[in-house]
């Protein structure tokens, strides 16, 4: 691999956009945006959730028509109408939410992002070539490829996806939040990926909202704010606290609220899990939780973490061990058994798991609640207008960007979509609530705002259970249990709880 | 699943929030269009027949034959809200109609006696479907279609295959009463539709049902009882049918083993012209309504105007696909419009 010789900065862009503007309906997505992309260099876009970086990459890549304004490759306009313009002009794109056939296999899912021969070129349906093979060893992909994708996890889905983009040879690749859904050993891969990328001299676009990731391999940085630019910085003036202040206007330090979760004296045991198992994914997990505690579960993705939330949630039945909730036995028979004992989980792919994307905003916040309008006991009618106003009530305050409640999910941006399905969980004012990567592609801010809501649940009473890959956000936590390989492997409390020590734990 | 529906999942363009004149007459057509086309024949057919189409008199009439046909097309309805193809309710309308009669005349019982039996008897043809699909996990066209063929067979079997008649008496009179002059099928039309447009708009029922047909896992995963709800939206359905077969029944004074045929492709056809109605492609019963109306409308004009059946198949098969196809495109070329 060699490394490209001209100095980031001086090489005339590969791809240059100016003046580039979208609107859907009243919201202004992209007000005249320019910003340039060079070979070589990565390129790292930043901004809060709706600041309109999505916006951008659907239109570079075909996706969105933009209302004004031009897409130069190599200083000629582009016309990008459809994914398949976007391919000749050599863009590849990992975008923000999964896009698989589900019924196809990995290397079917791969391949067809690949544009090689005409329609009718004879290409291999079964089996899995070498070209994917390379760009599956490359993101570490080490399950099968041969299978329908909707066997695998949704985090296999998406290496999946990032090897699809990686399979031809490209002279840009955008990346929409690639490692939202990555543990910590894969982002680093997916790191070293782009870099290497980089160096080889592929212009890279890189969207995350960890920071610390930004400020690592980023050769410059734009900043985002409500459809225009805030910031650009070069390389030299990368400092979190920079990239910070040009997403949210004011400093945010990470753990800043750690003593802000205060627990009791004597505290009420509200879960008790004695030798649970499932299968080989969860083994003998033992843990209690107390009222009003925040508890974080750590571990590299597989290590059973949702698995066993799963469990506690009555999604599925563990077929060993004790719970106990509140001291009673707890035996969930199903989804609704366990939401009527007060338990509520905020899963970790939102648009499969959690959202109803051509519904309301209103009919996703409320769709666990609806009995709460219901005009009285005998009459099973629900009153539309209160429904609503608790809506808009609920946007505002978790802060949810939208014109009206009655506005489809899916019009919102993914941060906000994120703080929707949050919203429909604290309405239900849960005893135990479980979240699953809360704060996936949630932006600095707005992930503050969500650790708020997390401690004004907990200090009414809720016991927390936060799952998370980004390690620096289970820094907030009461305790932090490792979970590896389905067992707990370790409990840190107080000043042991550091990044460096679990991830130690991890790979021990 | 195949077999289930999957709806688009285009972002839906919002009148009002850009009000470019051209916009607003697409947002117009996109969403009126339907209804439009319902307006357009009925100005057509008046111009054509002017006596015989437009008195109060053929109007009623035109609402009093519209009446099976939207009971069986409400209760269509809600499956496909939830996701899922039904295929036998058909065959439930020549059931219950075949039932009640029979139970009638053979067994000797009171009209309301054998009504009530037969809705009970296509309630029970709706579970079975309902459990079919939510627990046995069959696709649900296969499982419909199953029942539907095996319904084929009861209905042969009971009737010999020849019509069951009856003499005029209080089991006919259900079709021919009428309460200050209106006729109690348009009646119990009206009741059962705005019954099914209350429980899908205004109840937990009504949402979940929606929420199961737009994302089945993640209605399951906020707590929604997705078996549970997919058998209530069968059995409604097949209770629907069946009440449209006692009806149809008590009109026509027999049960027969093909009375409820021609419903099949009609409740689809007006199922699937309401869903271009107001609505972007979902299913929902004011829809649905329209969308009966205009298959009715066509059939009743055309044949006072004295089109062979052929005409009234080819008219009725173009303006399904016409009206349909004139919302989307207009809903595509408003979005397009939004771009630039
Ligand atoms: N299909 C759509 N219809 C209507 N509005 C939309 C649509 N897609 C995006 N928007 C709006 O455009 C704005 C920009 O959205 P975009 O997805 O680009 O944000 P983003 O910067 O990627 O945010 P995030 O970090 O949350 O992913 C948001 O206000 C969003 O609500
Ligand atoms: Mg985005």
């Amino acid at each position: 691999m060699t490394t490209a010789t001209t100095a980031p900065g001086q090489a005339a862009p590969l791809v240059r956009v100016r003046g580039l503007t979208k609107s859907y309906g009243a919201i202004r997505a992209l007000r005249g945006v320019d910003v340039s992309f060079r070979r070589g260099e990565i390129h790292g876009l930043v901004g809060a959730n709706g600041a309109g970086k999505s916006t951008l990459i659907r239109c570079l890549a075909g996706l969105e028509r933009p209302d004004a304004g031009d897409i130069l490759v190599d200083g000629e306009i582009a016309h990008v109408h459809g994914p398949d313009d976007a391919a000749r002009l050599g863009l590849a794109f990992i975008h923000q939410e999964l896009n698989l056939v589900s019924s196809f296999t990995g290397a079917q899912n791969i391949m067809l992002g690949s544009h090689r021969g005409s329609m009718v070129t004879p290409r291999r349906f079964s089996g899995v070539p070498r070209a994917v093979l390379d760009a599956a060893r490359r993101v570490g992909i080490d399950f099968p490829l041969d299978i329908p994708v909707s066997e695998l996890t949704v985090h296999q889905q998406w290496l999946v996806t990032i090897a699809r983009a990686l399979v031809e040879d490209r002279a840009l690749i955008a990346m929409d939040e690639p490692t939202a859904s990555l543990d910590a050993q894969e982002a680093a891969t997916l790191l070293k990926v782009a870099r290497e990328l980089a160096a080889s001299g592929v212009a890279v676009v890189f969207i995350s909202h960890r920071l610390d990731e930004v400020t690592a391999v980023c050769d410059r940085v734009t900043a985002f704010k409500d459809g225009s630019i805030s910031l650009a910085l070069p390389r030299a003036e990368i400092t979190r606290e920079a990239v910070v202040r040009a997403i949210v206007g004011h400093d945010v330090t990470p753990g800043a609220g750690a003593t802000a979760f205060e627990v009791t004296e004597h505290p009420r045991v509200v879960l008790r899990l004695q030798d649970v198992g499932r299968g080989r994914s969860v083994r003998e997990v033992s843990l209690t939780l107390h009222e009003g505690e925040v508890v974080g579960i750590a571990g590299l993705v597989g290590s059973g973490r949702t698995e066993l939330a799963r469990l506690i949630f009555g999604a599925d039945r563990p077929d060993r061990g004790t719970m106990l909730l509140d001291g009673k036995p707890y035996r969930p028979r199903s989804i609704p058994h366990a939401i009527a004992r007060g338990v509520a989980y905020v899963p970790e792919e939102r648009r499969s798991e959690a959202l109803f994307l051509t519904h309301s905003v209103e009919d996703n916040l409320h769709i666990t609640v609806w009995d709460r309008w219901r005009m009285s006991k005998l009459l099973p009618l629900i009153r539309p207008r209160a429904s609503r106003a608790a809506a808009n009530h609920t946007c505002r305050t978790l802060g949810i960007k939208t014109a009206d409640a009655r506005r489809p999910v899916m019009s919102l941006s993914g941060g906000n979509q994120q703080k929707v399905v949050m919203g429909r969980w604290l309405a239900t004012n849960p005893k135990i609530l479980i979240l699953d990567e809360p704060t996936r592609g949630v932006d600095v801010g707005a992930r503050a705002d969500i650790y708020d809501r997390i401690r004004e649940a907990n200090r009414s009473g809720s016991a927390v259970l936060v799952i998370s890959s980004e390690f620096e956000e289970l820094l907030e936590c009461n305790r932090v249990l490792v979970m590896a390989e389905g067992r707990i492997v370790g409990e840190l409390t107080g000043g042991e709880i550091t990044v460096p020590n679990m991830l130690h734990l991890c790979y021990a | 699943m195949e077999g289930t529906i999957e709806k688009a999942t285009k972002p839906s363009a919002e009148p009002g929030a850009a009000p470019g004149k051209a916009q607003r007459m697409l947002v117009l057509s996109g969403r009126y269009g339907t209804p439009a086309v319902l307006v357009l024949l009925l100005i057509g057919f008046t111009a054509a027949s002017p006596q015989a189409f437009m008195t109060g008199q053929n109007l009623l009439n035109i609402l009093n034959q519209s009446a099976t046909l939207a009971i069986v097309a409400g209760g269509l309805t809600l499956p496909l809200v939830a996701g899922k193809f039904d295929l036998s309710f058909a065959a439930v309308v020549s059931l219950s109609g075949i039932l009640a009669v029979g139970f009638l005349e053979r067994s000797g019982l009171p009209w309301f006696a054998a009504v009530l039996l037969a809705l009970a008897a296509a309630s029970i043809i709706g579970l079975v479907n309902g459990l079919l699909v939510a627990y046995l996990r069959i696709n649900p066209i296969v499982a419909t279609l199953g029942t539907s063929t095996m319904l084929l067979g009861v209905n042969y079997a009971y009737s010999n295959g020849t019509p069951i008649t009856l003499a005029p008496g209080p089991f006919t009179d259900i079709a021919r009463a009428s309460v200050l002059g209106i006729p109690a099928p348009i009646i119990l039309t009206a009741i059962v539709l705005g019954g099914l447009w209350v429980a899908l708009n205004f109840t937990l029922l009504g949402h979940h049902m929606q929420a199961v047909g737009t994302n089945q896992v993640a209605a399951r995963m906020a707590g929604v009882r997705v078996a549970r709800i997919t058998v209530i939206a069968f059995a409604i359905c097949a209770l629907c049918a069946g009440l449209a077969g006692v009806v149809l029944a008590a009109r026509i004074g027999s049960g027969q083993v093909t009375a409820g045929d021609g419903y099949l492709l009609n409740a689809f056809a007006a199922v699937f012209l309401g869903a271009s109605v107001l609505r972007d492609g979902d299913f929902h019963i004011l829809g649905t309504v329209v969308g009966v109306l205009i298959v009715t409308v066509t059939f009743n004009g055309l044949s006072l105007l004295g089109a062979q059946s052929y005409v009234q198949f080819l008219f009725q098969g173009g303006i399904l696909v016409a009206a349909t196809a004139l919302s989307s495109t207009s809903r595509g070329m408003l979005l397009a419009s939004v771009r630039h």
